[in-house]
């Protein structure tokens, strides 16, 4: 009998809740319906669309790893991958590099910083559409301030947006231009927990300028740069806004990723094949392959890290 | 803050000026745009100063389009969106930073967990899930997912509530209060910067948001500022001014928010570097 009722208390005890625990669970439920049904669940059914035909108006219907073998036989597709990788080559090494020269030069007393500051903000702070009517300004191909300047210094006009070869560089151009702001400001966040004594210890062996930036700076800062890299990796790699936006037609969803595809990226072909095109499953499969992607890709940098990243003991 | 030095003082702002004009340069020219006929706007040689200023440009946008509607939609989600974020990201905190429950480690595990996760995986079915209750071509999906707690904001708001000392609890359970009654009245109240930080960064993502609109919006009535000045591309195709007067009209009201909330957006921004 003690036996028994023993057993029953550690049994029962991890059930019996205290007044604070049961406020904890009720003040926690918010999240823990969004983590059941629109993380947990959405993942599963997700997978299970990946392997079926689903149109929305009849019930999937499985049919195994067709939507993946379809896939890689799928021109548009490998087009997109590689433009998704191209863009993210040109854009992520571009915008860090230069976040970290500006932040660098603002980090330090500099009259109306605030100002300097402000005006980085103000492209992040826009809406892609402002971005689309604004970089018009510039890069119209008619009357555009980049062609204005290329006729006056005696060069050709481009076609920019519309010109296959040159779609990616100047949407990667108009990408930096609105991210960098934000970037820059966590960088100076991480310049501003630098030791002062590491600089005065470099000038007094002599060091130069980029000799502290080299052997100071970028060290002491690694830990916020690769951050920096892995999040606006795991971002561009997903981009569909600007795409959508800037190389679409009046909202046009079959329209994007013009000229003849040259900037079809993955999201945005996921978009048109499921929601222009209803196949649902495939374009969960897409969704399943850019999610693998990115987790290798992430893996990497983690590995990578400890072959670069300082952090202080 | 580094001691001054001449030559990387001037250094500096050289490069700060010149990357200051690049980032505005194109906003000035919009603006300058957006205040031309059209045979002035598509003038070559490009004019760069209209002349004569088209100013009633922006009032033919509220006259002859829906940009009222879409500006009222786009409202209306925003608002929804700021004031579900603030409410369910802080009770959520409260309760991972000042309360003990079963599992409330693992939990929070979770939801670090959550927040690796590319929402890419989720579109589809969300989609679905918003279809079958019946929210298609509504503004409910636009803002719906903000009132169950954002990780972002559930962490933000977290160490918020965890630097505060452990007295005020003590004392307020002696003047009976309950959990939920702390979190209100008292803690609350002491986390307005992080509630600032939160407010900004939920209005900007709200306002501009584009793909969730683009997913769940059909009808042009109930279409947000972003989409709906996209939308008018079409019908405006031979003025374009009038679509750069409204999209910089887009850009007033986060500009406005953005102004008085600086402070607290580069807080946000810089902390999210610094996990």
């Amino acid at each position: 009998m003690r036996l028994g009722k023993a057993r029953e208390r550690t049994h029962t005890k991890p059930f019996k809740l205290s007044n604070e625990g049961k406020w904890g669970i009720l003040m926690i439920s918010p999240y823990l319906i969004h983590f059941i049904v629109f993380i947990l669940f959405t993942m599963f059914a997700s997978l299970y669309f990946s392997f079926s035909h689903y149109d929305m108006l009849n019930a999937p219907q499985w049919v195994g790893l067709e939507n993946y073998t379809k896939l890689v036989n799928d021109t548009v597709f490998w087009k997109a991958l590689g433009n998704t990788v191209y863009f993210t080559v040109l854009f992520v090494p571009a915008q860090t590099i230069l976040a970290l020269i500006l932040a660098s030069a603002l980090n330090q007393q500099l009259r109306g910083l605030k100002l300097y500051r402000m005006a980085h903000f103000i492209p992040v702070i826009s809406s892609w559409t402002v971005v689309l009517y604004v970089a018009d300004a510039i890069f119209n191909p008619r009357f555009g301030l980049a062609n204005d300047l290329l006729l006056k210094l005696g060069m050709q006009p481009q076609q920019w947006l519309n010109d296959e070869h040159l779609v990616i560089p100047v949407l990667v151009v108009v990408a930096v231009w609105k991210g960098i702001g934000y970037m820059m400001v966590i960088f100076l966040a991480g310049l501003q927990n630098v030791p002062e004594d590491l600089y005065e210890a470099a000038d007094i062996e002599g060091a130069g300028v980029l000799q502290k930036f080299r052997h100071v700076t970028i060290p002491l800062i690694s830990g916020t740069t690769f951050l920096v890299l892995v999040l606006s990796t795991i971002t561009t790699f997903q981009a569909f806004e600007q795409i959508y936006v800037m190389t679409g037609n009046s909202g046009d969803i079959t329209a994007a990723g013009g000229p003849d595809n040259s900037s079809m990226v993955l999201m945005l072909y996921l978009f048109q094949q499921g929601f222009a095109f209803l196949k649902m499953g495939y374009a969960s499969a897409i969704a399943w392959i850019l999610f693998i992607m990115l987790f290798i890709i992430t893996l990497i940098q983690v590995k990578l890290q400890n072959k670069w990243v300082h952090y202080e003991k | 803050m580094k001691k001054p030095n001449k030559k990387r003082k001037i250094v500096s702002y050289l490069v700060i000026t010149l990357s200051a004009i690049l980032m505005l340069t194109p906003f000035v020219t919009a603006a300058l745009n957006s205040l031309k006929s059209y045979s002035q706007y598509t003038a070559i040689p490009v004019e760069w100063i209209p002349n004569p200023f088209h100013w009633k440009n922006y009032l033919e946008v509220w006259q002859m389009t829906d940009f009222a509607q879409y500006g009222l939609n786009s409202m209306i989600v925003t608002v929804l969106s700021v004031a579900g974020a603030l409410l369910s990201c802080s009770m959520v905190a409260y309760a991972f930073a000042r309360l003990d429950f079963p599992f409330k480690q693992s939990l929070f595990l979770m939801v670090l967990g959550t927040l690796m996760i590319p929402p890419v995986v989720m579109i589809i079915p969300q989609f679905i899930i918003f279809k079958n209750m019946g929210f298609l071509d509504t503004l409910v999906p636009l803002w719906l997912l903000e009132w169950l707690a954002q990780p972002f904001g559930i962490f933000l708001m977290r160490q918020a509530f965890l630097a505060i000392p452990k007295e005020y609890e003590e004392a307020a359970k002696l003047d009976g209060c309950s959990p939920f009654q702390t979190y209100w009245r008292i803690f609350l109240p002491m986390c307005k910067p992080q509630l600032a930080t939160l407010t900004i960064f939920t209005f900007m993502t709200k306002w501009n948001e584009i793909m969730a609109p683009v997913i769940y919006l059909s009808s042009e009535e109930k279409f947000t500022l972003p989409i709906g000045v996209l939308s008018m591309s079409g019908a405006w195709f031979g003025q374009e001014q009038y679509l750069v007067a409204a999209a910089l009209m887009t850009l007033v009201p986060i500009l406005i928010v953005f102004l008085f909330t600086e402070k607290f957006f580069v807080k946000g921004a810089s902390s999210s570097g610094l996990k």
